[in-house]
């Protein structure tokens, strides 16, 4: 009867244990899960062997609360010159042949609950690095942290250390500041902009 | 049942103030509480099958395995970019275009706002006069009418679905026919409509063909089919500081409403602030808005006693000699007008309810005329149409003659909405060839050869006339997404004419490229030529003899104040809206007075036929307080048979009722039978309190209320957010309640759970009674979310869902709530609802992009309420921090306030004391709700000001 009783304790303690597990995975998360694309573009090629700023072809970014992904024409501003036959740029090249859009599959996405906006954290100083990662070493691309509330929070707590000047958001390599400097910017930028970090965390920041 | 034969006496005798809400209330207190006790603690009635214990381990249970569904993969979801970027479209930007939405001939100017090409609210133009930014609730309703899933998405011939090709071809026969026969047999039907470009082509349709004719006809402005009714005026509210209105509703329902109200409201602020008076005398058989606005200048009068009244006050001014015999009430009231018109030369108006006889009318301009309010108040309105358009009898009296060989019915729904003594049903059949185009495919539709589906305004290039007389234009939001044709379209494919919707507007107006962008862009044109013709009295005709006053009963037919003649009869969000009166959703009734309901024993709900000139319709009736004692009162609109599944089966047809001859013998006999019928009025009810409060005049403030102590300390940040709402201004119209559904997302729930009290509305309108059910004294109160400094709801929620904002917004966290509903036992303002089921999984894609994306879509088992728009202060904070400054006061306008007519809704930030709304907060009017509960609410009311004048 007893040992019953501790099975049955064992059991759920096991089934909780394992949940919780679960849900802290990589495959609940899908952070590193590479997602199967209709074209393999590579981030790598396109930002650190060719150069492109992330505003080349993410451009709302810093107008409205979406990147934006680029319309065909925007691929095709470069592909119509170069790697015009290749194979693996059919579907952009049939995109643009028959009016369809490319049915790109999201790598980064938030619950329906959750309303981020992109342009104020650009405004802010967040570099694009924070949340998406060195995009610029992915050859193809997958979420590089779990997008999870936990994250948000960390940095909605204690931003100072994490904002960089205007003009390097979207520069991917780490900055070479010591933790000190990185803080004392960030310090001097919550000062100026009159972010106040204890109102930053009101659930209705995100959540409406 | 509750019977109101039983005792009212006690309330003669009552004294103090006494709010109630229904008669169920009033009269039988055990019953009713009883049956309030197994509606609201939803599992009273199985109390007794299960035990505290399994209660609570069900509970356990459920609170453990609800963690599990936070361990969900995310779905993958797609990315579709645009091939080519459309320009100006910025992903996540809305944009926004002026246009306008007609009904009942009259065109609202709007601001709509797209994002992504969705059309997403409809907003008043603030820059035009006849809206300055408000709208009323079928205007703001008219979005869900765009992305209705039952609109016609293609042509139908004999019921089967067509296409476009064949009814071309078949077009191009008969235009042939016509042009040999000049037009003979061909005849147009259309709506009210005053769309310049539509009455062009109808013109251009009879220059080609001279035989040819054209019909107009609406069942609300002309009931009987005789033709045009009594010439309206232009009314400016603003510029009247008496009205004294005989059975007229100028507040009330409708495509003027806006007009109207945006005018009051101007003119009872400017009262508010000592400037003048706004003064509101009203004789009606039955309540409407414009009447209990007026508060205790309501007279309860017969329709039919609305002329002796009329001549009364003419007599009393000077005008005639002969003053008919009234009562002491009647006497009072008359003695009261005359005062106040005399008072307010040049400043008062008289006005008649439109389905009163012209001799009605002119007597009432000639009163203004010598009080030299002509034309200050009011101005003459120049009828075009009149002349040309024959009437609805004269289009009967030809097809019973075999004379109409094509029938073209351009919008509308006669064959539902004709009144039977012209017999419409039975000849439309019998003729040879009947082509509809409309929205759904309506009774009309079902019965005609051809059902031709048309473009919804917002997706149509169109023109039409406002309320003020300017001229607005229509520009698409977006492009029809099924084979639809604009009404210009199919006349000018009549016409064998290729040009575009977009020329032909264009074309009526000869714009230069400059001229015709800054008029799209503002929304209207600018036409040199004032449509305000100076007013002069008519001649007065010869005076009819008088119908002999009828001792029985008197029926009123009169539009639903939510789905109007029926027109939109399938659009949910109207259909759910509380009727402003009543509070009936889903449905009408038979009104009926308490007198007579006592003398007849029925009480509500009870089955009666009401039977009139050889017709009859069968409802249940309703019992209205301050109704008169014989008068009946119905709402077109309901009882429909065809059209979309939203309309069908809801409500009776009041049609076979309409067009009746004045003095027509109505009787009403009870049936077997009970029908329940869905009404909100006891929904979410309060402790009880001083709702709703009074002070006597302007300038006059409540008495002071002492700080309460509270062991929470004060609250103090910035922005501080706060909203006064000032019932002296609202007229009880709904425009509130819908634009909050629009905007937020806010699922319909069907009759059947509106009946267990599960409406889903964020803001509610109550509306209170005081005094006698005979004479009772009416008041609205708009009821948001208070947003509660010291919440009681924030207490009780067991997994901290319902927090608070450092900027004062009591948040409400759904996906960390579990629905325990604690928060709304809490509630003492009952602003919170529960989503019983999953409202919103199914809706068809249609309905899913008529969401806004800015707001979350709530899921099944989470409490929800008012937010105080936060996603509209969000946008405004992110606006201001980019630019590096404060928000500024008015950039955050909530949906409520933003349509608000009179601007009764004030919001803002409450910790400067330079804001719109710190004003409004600082009066001496400023109350809180339930102010007894020390919950500090940030939503405050200001009292109702009982006189429309000072005390000379």
């Amino acid at each position: 009867m007893r040992l019953a009783a501790l099975g049955i304790v064992l059991l759920l303690l096991g089934f909780l244990l394992g949940a919780w597990d679960y849900a802290e995975s990589s495959y609940a998360t899908q952070a590193g899960w590479v997602e199967s694309q209709p074209v393999p573009f590579s981030h790598q090629h396109h930002v650190s062997d060719d150069g492109i700023d992330c505003r080349y072809c993410h451009s709302s970014v810093e107008e409205g609360p979406y990147a934006g992904l680029p319309s065909t024409h925007t691929c095709m501003t470069c592909h119509s010159q170069i790697w015009t036959g290749a194979l693996p740029l059919a579907p952009v090249r049939q995109s643009e042949q028959t009016g369809e859009p490319i049915r790109w599959r999201r790598v980064a996405q938030l619950p329906d609950y959750v309303h981020f906006d992109h342009s104020i954290h650009i405004d802010r100083g967040v570099g694009c690095v924070e949340c998406h990662g060195r995009v610029d070493q992915m050859p193809l691309t997958f979420r590089a942290v779990p997008l999870q509330m936990e994250f948000c929070l960390d940095c909605h707590r204690d931003p100072a250390a994490r904002l960089r000047p205007p003009e390097m958001v979207t520069r991917m390599e780490p900055l070479r500041w010591t933790q000190e400097q990185a803080r004392e910017f960030g310090q001097r930028v919550l000062t100026r902009q009159h972010i106040n970090p204890s109102s930053l965390d009101d659930c209705g920041i995100c959540h409406r | 049942m509750t019977r109101p034969d039983q005792p009212i006496a006690h309330l003669s005798g009552a004294t103090g103030r006494q709010f109630w809400r229904g008669l169920d209330e009033l009269i039988d207190q055990p019953e009713f509480r009883a049956q309030l006790a197994e509606r609201f603690p939803a599992l009273a009635r199985h109390a007794g099958d299960w035990r505290r214990r399994d209660i609570l381990k069900c509970l356990g249970g459920a609170v453990a395995l609800a963690g599990l569904d936070g361990c969900e993969r995310a779905p993958d979801e797609e990315a579709l970019p645009y091939v080519e970027t459309p320009e100006g479209a910025t992903p996540g930007i809305a944009r926004y275009y002026a246009t306008a939405f007609e009904y009942e001939g009259i065109a609202q100017p709007l601001i709509g706002k797209t994002r992504e090409g969705r059309p997403l609210k409809l907003e008043g133009n603030p820059q035009h006069p006849a809206s300055r930014g408000a709208s009323d609730p079928i205007t703001q309703a008219a979005l869900l009418g765009l992305y209705d899933p039952d609109r016609s998405a293609a042509p139908r011939r004999l019921g089967q679905p067509a296409d476009w090709a064949l009814f071309d071809t078949q077009i191009a026969e008969l235009r042939q026919q016509l042009d040999a026969s000049a037009g003979a047999g061909f005849r147009l039907l259309t709506g009210p409509s005053r769309s310049p470009t539509l009455l062009r082509q109808i013109a251009a349709v009879l220059e080609r063909w001279p035989q040819a004719r054209w019909h107009a006809w609406s069942p609300v402005n002309d009931p009987s089919g005789q033709g045009q009714r009594s010439p309206a005026r232009r009314l400016l509210l603003e510029q009247a500081h008496a009205v004294i209105a005989l059975d007229a509703d100028p507040l009330g329902p409708g495509p003027l409403q806006t007009w109207h109200a945006t005018g009051w409201g101007a003119r009872r602020r400017a009262y508010q602030q000592g400037d003048g008076a706004a003064q509101l005398l009203v004789a009606e058989p039955t309540p409407t808005l414009t009447g209990v606005t007026a508060g205790e200048e309501r007279l309860i009068a017969r329709e039919d006693r609305m002329e002796a009244l009329l001549q009364a006050l003419a007599a009393r001014l000077g005008l005639t000699t002969d003053a008919p015999p009234l009562t002491v009430a009647e006497q009072a009231w008359v003695t009261k007008a005359a005062q106040a018109l005399a008072d307010q030369r040049g400043r008062g108006l008289v006005l008649v309810g439109e389905h009163h006889p012209p001799a009605l009318h002119a007597l009432a301009q000639q009163i203004d005329m010598a009080l030299g309010n002509l034309g200050r108040t009011s101005q003459a309105v120049p009828r075009v149409r009149a002349q040309s358009a024959g009437s609805l009898r004269d289009l009967t009296t030809a097809m019973a003659a075999g004379e109409v060989q094509t029938l073209f019915v351009l919008e509308g729904n006669p064959l539902y909405a004709a009144p039977p003594h012209l017999g419409f049903a039975n000849l439309f059949v019998r003729v040879p060839l009947r082509i509809h185009a409309g929205l759904h495919a309506n009774e009309t539709g079902v019965a005609s050869h051809w059902h031709l589906p048309l473009t919804h305004s917002l997706e149509s290039w169109t023109d039409g006339e406002a309320a003020d007389g300017s001229i607005l234009l229509t520009q698409p939001l977006v492009r029809p997404w099924t084979s639809v044709r604009s009404r210009h379209a199919l006349l000018a494919g009549l016409l064998d004419d290729p040009t575009t919707d977009r020329e032909l507007v264009r074309a009526t107006w000869s714009l230069d490229g400059p001229q015709w962008a800054a008029a799209l862009v503002q929304g209207w044109i600018d036409t040199p030529t004032s449509v305000a013709a100076p007013a002069v009295a008519p001649p007065q005709p010869a005076q009819p003899p008088a119908p002999p006053r009828q001792p029985g009963l008197s029926l009123l037919v009169r539009p639903d104040p939510s789905v109007w003649d029926g027109s939109f009869a399938s659009n949910p969000w109207l259909q759910e809206t509380p009727k402003p009166l009543t509070k009936i959703t889903w449905g009408n009734v038979v009104h009926i007075s308490p007198a007579l309901a006592a003398d007849r024993g029925l009480a509500n709900g009870d089955l009666v036929r009401l039977a009139a000139g050889g017709n009859s319709i069968t409802g249940p009736v309703w019992i209205v307080a301050g109704q008169e004692r014989d008068t009946v009162l119905l709402h077109l609109g309901h009882g429909r048979s065809a059209g979309s599944r939203v309309a069908e089966g809801v409500g009776f047809s009041a049609t076979p009722l309409l067009g009746l001859p004045a003095g027509a013998e109505v009787r009403l006999t009870r049936i077997e039978g009970h029908e329940a019928v869905v009404t909100t009025q006891h929904h979410f009810e309060m402790k009880p309190d001083e709702f709703v409060r009074f002070v006597d005049t302007a300038g006059e403030a409540l008495p002071p209320e002492k700080p309460k102590p509270s062991f929470y300390p004060p609250q103090h940040s910035k922005p501080a957010w706060g909203m006064a709402i000032d019932l002296d201004l609202c007229i009880g119209c709904n425009a509130c309640v819908v634009a909050c559904v629009a905007e937020n997302n806010i699922p319909m729930v069907g009759k059947e759970q509106v009946a267990k009290g599960r409406e889903m509305h964020w803001l509610r309108v109550d509306r209170y009674y005081q005094g006698s059910p005979g004479e009772p004294e009416h008041s609205f109160q708009p009821v948001p979310c208070m947003h509660c400094e010291n919440a009681p709801c924030e207490m009780g929620c067991p997994v901290n869902a319902a927090v608070h904002s450092d900027d004062g917004l009591n948040l409400q966290v759904y996906n960390r709530c579990i629905g325990t509903r604690t928060c709304s036992a809490y509630c003492p303002y009952k602003v919170r609802r529960f989503n019983w089921f999953d409202y919103t999984g199914d809706d068809p894609p249609e309905l899913k992009a008529a969401r806004n994306p800015e707001v979350t879509v709530r899921q099944r088992g989470v409490m929800e309420k008012c937010t105080y728009c936060i996603q509209r202060i969000s946008d405004a904070r992110i606006a201001a921090k980019k630019e590096g400054r404060p928000i500024a006061d008015g950039e955050v306008v909530t949906a409520c306030q933003a349509a608000c007519p009179t601007q009764a809704i004030v919001f803002g930030d409450v910790s400067e004391e330079d804001t719109q709304v710190s004003r409004k907060k600082a009066s001496g009017r400023d109350y809180d709700l339930l102010a007894e509960a020390n919950t500090r609410p940030r939503t405050t009311y200001q009292a109702r000001i009982r006189k429309g004048a000072r005390e000379a």
